[in-house]
């Protein structure tokens, strides 16, 4: 692997400091600030059209900035994190005609594992890892939208990259299965892997490490769900009235 | 960063869809036999004419089904998410371009040489000149369309846009390089934008090896435009390769 990045110099996982974008004239992200350490799950909160995808796009390194910098592990997105990053589109994004083995197996190969027996073992470990070892030679369209879920998120981590950037991943996905996906997400950061999930459900953010709440293009609020819950100054308050409170007193400072 | 497996891993993995989808597999191969054996039976009493245009209608057939083969294709890899993963890995332009090229070659010339092999032996047209001469020039009309449906899929959001290029980009070749009407009867200005019709330069390129016998050597200068074609058009397609 030609992975160049020296992974252990550097503090955060994630550093972006004034960072902001726009299509063409329209502004969709207005300046963030955003550390994230490494080995917890930072989830990004907003109604759609908040600019998450926006936010993880430039983080991927599909997008340029038009200012600010977004760094991961120290380093500017693109090819050369490719092996340290992995990453689950909104869509699924699979090929249709293959099995959930031949899907995993071509992104492995795309990720850059080349040893076939190395492979082998890593789309193994990833079918495990989602529990879809059963159907395997299944294709992906006599999976139910639930399991093409679930492989992809296993080509997202079929390298296992040390920061997985997850795009709505619990979108459509039943309570038992979402458990299940935060189960494995918990799993993860334990083992000192970075989760960045973007949501627009409270439930998602409950369970992560820490939030930024995100809104038209800025994050209004950041920190664990408990200081997010107590900044209402109500007792009880849940992550939805947090959310709400928050959002008001950003449109009062407008 | 090049990357000999990435190229494999496309192209093998195109091949496998293609081979797995069963009816895009028959119409791969149906499609261009019913079309050929239309225009040929149609033609089956003036057996001159069809000699004539043969050459023509073998070239823009080759061209067309491989376009709509690889635009179509291509563009699904760009709707439905998958280019956007590939693109978050360290998969490069040539890794793509080679691979799709590859994968679709493949495709594309099992269907230049049905076109080619059944207009000749079922159809029966009457050509001289060497058969691997002919099967050349389809490979380099096949690479050029290749990249052209690569190119184009850049400018179309649904598979809807991808056929309304068809005749856009395909019916000024038919009418403008020499099918209908040989390239030297159009008007003027028409003959300026045959001049620049990938095309035109296979005609003349086929009809002098099939209906004259000539060598490839002969017909040096047509293959020097078809390459210049071919590497403008994987350039274009290269430039657009990575937009989502």
């Amino acid at each position: 692997m030609s992975a160049t990045v020296n992974i252990a110099s550097s503090e955060s996982a994630i550093s972006i400091s004034g960072l902001e974008f726009a299509y063409g004239n329209r502004p969709v992200l207005k300046g963030i600030d955003l550390e994230i350490p490494r080995g917890v799950s930072f989830g990004v909160l907003g109604a759609n059209g908040a600019g998450k995808t926006t936010l993880v796009r430039l983080l991927i390194g599909r997008l340029k900035a038009t200012a600010g910098t977004a760094l991961i592990f120290g380093q500017e997105p693109g090819p050369e994190l490719a092996d340290s990053v992995g990453y689950m589109p909104q869509l699924n994004a699979l090929y249709e005609a293959l099995s959930v083995r031949e899907n995993l197996d071509f992104f492995a190969r795309m990720l850059g594992l080349s040893n076939k027996e190395q492979r082998v073992a890593a789309v193994a470990r990833a079918m495990e890892l989602v529990g879809l070892t059963d159907r395997a030679d299944s294709v992906m369209s006599e999976l139910s939208g639930g399991m093409r879920q679930r492989v992809s998120l296993g080509a997202a981590l079929v390298h296992e990259p040390d920061i997985l950037l997850l795009d709505e991943p619990t979108v459509g996905l039943d309570p038992e299965l979402r458990a299940t996906f935060w189960q494995h997400f918990k799993e993860m950061t334990d083992s000192g892997t970075t989760i960045v999930i973007s949501s627009h459900t409270m439930d998602d953010a409950a369970h992560c490490d820490t939030l930024g709440f995100m809104r038209d293009g800025k994050f209004i609020a950041t920190g664990t769900p408990d200081e997010l819950r107590q900044s209402t100054g109500k007792p009880n308050s849940t992550l939805e009235d947090a959310f709400l409170f928050l959002s008001r007193a950003s449109d009062d400072v407008i | 960063m090049m990357s000999f497996d990435r190229k494999l891993a496309i192209a093998a993995r195109i091949t496998r869809e293609i081979r797995r989808d069963r009816r895009s597999l028959a119409l791969i191969i149906g499609a261009p036999v019913i079309v050929m054996s239309l225009i040929g039976f149609s033609f089956q009493d003036q057996k001159p004419v069809l000699n004539q245009a043969a050459p023509a209608l073998i070239a823009t057939m080759a061209m067309f089904f491989v376009f709509v083969l690889t635009g179509i294709s291509f563009l699904r890899e760009r709707s439905q998410g998958t280019l956007e993963r590939l693109l978050s890995t360290a998969v490069s332009r040539s890794d793509l371009l080679v691979g799709y090229l590859a994968g679709f070659l493949l495709f594309a010339l099992i269907q230049s040489i049905i076109i080619l092999l059944y207009t000749l032996f079922v159809v029966d047209v009457e050509y001289s000149g060497k058969l691997w001469d002919i099967v050349f020039i389809l490979l380099m009309v096949t690479i050029t369309s290749v990249s052209m449906g690569i190119f184009v899929s850049t400018f179309a959001k649904n598979e809807f846009q991808v056929v309304q290029f068809i005749p856009l980009l395909l019916a000024p070749q038919i009418f403008l390089s020499g099918v209908i009407l040989p390239t030297s009867q159009l008007p003027g200005y028409f003959q300026v934008i045959s001049g620049v019709l990938p095309l035109t330069y296979a005609n003349r390129a086929l009809r002098d090896i099939m209906l004259r016998g000539a060598s490839l050597s002969d017909v040096s200068t047509e293959i020097g435009v078809l390459a210049l074609f071919a590497i403008a058009m994987l350039a274009a397609a290269a430039a657009t390769v990575r937009k989502t």
